[in-house]
């Protein structure tokens, strides 16, 4: 998610001025303790958790892989499952194993660039963070990213992960050739001349044909962005939804539910003029929710004097600039933890999905206020990804780690599945493999391609067992 | 803050090794570097004082579980026990044999 705003027109800020400021304080930011690891015995084995604290294992074997040469040994000799993890930011089951966790945090840098093609290889277990900066130092970046620069670009591509704008793929599209170790023991060198087959399935291949170990990348000539970000109208956003994604590098809303408001993200080539003002403030959301929890008890009113106090708040002028080296302009830190719910519809139908899941949060109502997140990605030819033969919008509902998700998620998903939405690998649905092969047409292709490649599924996990039916 | 990191890396030699050097950089200064998001500073000896006080068996909890914004395992799943034990002495600028406070 991008560019929460509640810099100057803070509402924190503003309260300050009344009683409003001593009731929030009292409110309680944070998330509770975590379980994952509380029996954890020094000298015992170390557990995993996820980001989200929505998956752990406690693995029979951990690896934590820093050469090439070692991943065919250790594909080969571990106990099964083998999975690999990167940043462990995956909200949904594509890690834990109770056999062998191969950690890729080691496996980083850029491996080679060009400066008259401006692509590169990189290792599969660089960070975002991390890359950004090395390829800026070549003179390069990704042409797109997320809004967070936690992952590793080995589990971003394999999970089609993506930032926003009309004329962008996900990340996984941006990948011309990589190097894949299989369970077969095979370290496959492929591109769309080379095993195009192999190729077109371990660009979305979610840890299931082996170890990806390094990956081309297309990028673009560094570059400066500037981010505006501003309160508007949800309702006047969405009629201009086209103009907005057309003239813009990158764009994208969040709806504050409970609010005909939304947040706009507006992400273009800097200009000399562009000055930086506000900051991106980390803890907003919690206090989104902290002015709700004020007065949502209010009788009839509720809802509309939360509008009332962001509108008051919030104002309709910019709020925020951010001007800086794309990678760090795309990328926001986050450190509220929450639970996340993403579908990509047709392009076409992102505006109405959306205000049917506006519609159901205030008329059910469901108590939330994480904002929506509605973006925009291109269409691609890879088997397994969302984007796959279609330009979608990416809709992202979250709630908070500290409160139960499932009765909001359960709500939403359905409306997405009306809308033909096809779920985010690594963040949380319900689909699985009978549910999900109508929607990818080259499903039996990518299940030619795995069998193939690990046919005694060392690779996959219960998770991986469900949602692809192997 | 890359050039921050670096810096200190540079001076952090004595106590980690170039794998944990690594981890440091890939992991922990995504938020301990960063001002403005509530994670002590790396370098910041004031900062740290109260995980200081808390100790290393303490800190290493909060590591494995997750403490306010940080994720469990601090991001890093290649860490070992002693890996995070290294980091955490160097982060928090503890000697070796910390006698904890549970």
């Amino acid at each position: 998610m991008s560019g929460y705003v509640v810099s100057r027109r803070d509402v924190l800020r503003a309260a300050a001025t009344g009683a409003l400021i001593s009731t929030m304080a009292t409110c309680k930011d944070g998330n509770p303790p975590l379980p994952g690891a509380d029996g954890f015995v020094p000298g015992n084995t170390l557990p995993w958790t996820n980001w989200a604290d929505t998956e752990s294992c406690t693995p029979a074997r951990r690896v934590a892989l820093d050469a090439e040469s070692d991943v065919l040994d250790v594909l080969a000799r571990s106990p099964s499952p083998v999975r690999p993890v990167g940043s462990s930011h995956s909200f949904s089951g594509l890690v834990p194993t109770s056999g062998t966790l191969v950690a890729t945090d080691l496996l980083t840098g850029v491996i080679s660039t060009d400066p008259v093609t401006h692509q590169a290889e990189v290792w599969a277990g660089t960070r975002l963070h991390e890359l950004g900066r090395l390829l800026a130092e070549a003179g390069q970046a990704l042409c797109n990213q997320p809004d967070i620069d936690y992952p590793s670009i080995g589990g971003a591509t394999a999970t089609a992960t993506h930032g926003t704008g009309l004329g962008f793929g996900c990340l996984s599209s941006y990948v011309t050739g990589l190097t894949l170790a299989t369970p077969s023991g095979e370290l496959i060198e492929c591109d769309r001349q080379r095993r195009p087959e192999v190729f077109q399935a371990a660009r979305v291949s979610l840890g299931a044909l082996g170890l990806i170990t390094r990956l081309k990348l297309q990028n673009e000539p560094a570059l400066r962005l500037a981010e505006v970000t501003r309160v508007e109208p949800v309702e006047d956003v969405l009629d201009d939804l086209t103009s907005r994604f057309n003239s813009n590098r990158h764009f994208e809303l969040l709806a504050l539910p409970h609010t005909r408001l939304c947040v706009s993200v507006t992400t273009n080539e800097a200009k000399r003029t562009d000055v930086a003002h506000g900051f991106d403030d980390p803890h907003a959301v919690y206090k989104l929710r902290q002015v709700y929890r004020l007065v949502r008890w209010l009788p009839g009113i509720g809802d509309s004097t939360y509008e009332s106090l962001l509108r008051a708040f919030m104002g309709d002028s910019a709020s925020t600039v951010r001007v800086g080296p794309s990678f760090e302009v795309l990328a926001h830190h986050r450190i509220v933890r929450f639970r996340e719910m993403e579908y990509t519809v047709p392009a076409e139908a992102g505006a109405a999905c959306l205000r049917d899941i506006l519609r159901a949060i205030r008329e059910t109502p469901i108590p939330v206020v994480f904002p929506i997140e509605f973006r925009r990605v291109a269409a691609d030819d890879i088997w397994l990804s969302p984007f796959q033969g279609r330009a979608g919008c990416a809709i992202s509902i979250h709630q908070y780690g500290d409160t139960d998700y499932t009765p909001y998620f359960r709500a939403i998903e359905p409306i997405f599945w009306r809308y033909e939405g096809r779920p985010h690998w690594g963040k949380l649905h319900t689909l699985d493999a009978q549910r999900l092969a109508p929607l990818y047409p080259a499903w039996r292709d990518f299940q030619d391609v795995r069998s193939m490649l690990d046919p005694s599924g060392r690779m996959l996990n219960p998770h991986l067992r469900k949602i692809l039916g192997a | 803050v890359c050039l921050l990191a670096n810096d200190l890396l540079e001076a952090a030699s004595p106590e980690l090794n170039q794998r944990q050097e690594t981890l440091l950089r890939v992991n922990c200064v995504q938020c301990h570097a960063v001002p403005g998001l509530g994670a002590p500073l790396i370098g910041d000896r004031a900062a740290w004082q109260r995980a200081r006080e808390r100790g290393e068996e303490a800190l290493l909890r909060n590591v494995l579980v997750g403490v306010r914004g940080m994720p469990p395992m601090g991001y890093c799943s290649a860490c070992t026990e002693a890996d995070f034990r290294a980091l955490i002495r160097f982060l928090a600028d503890l000697p070796a044999q910390t006698r904890t406070r549970q």
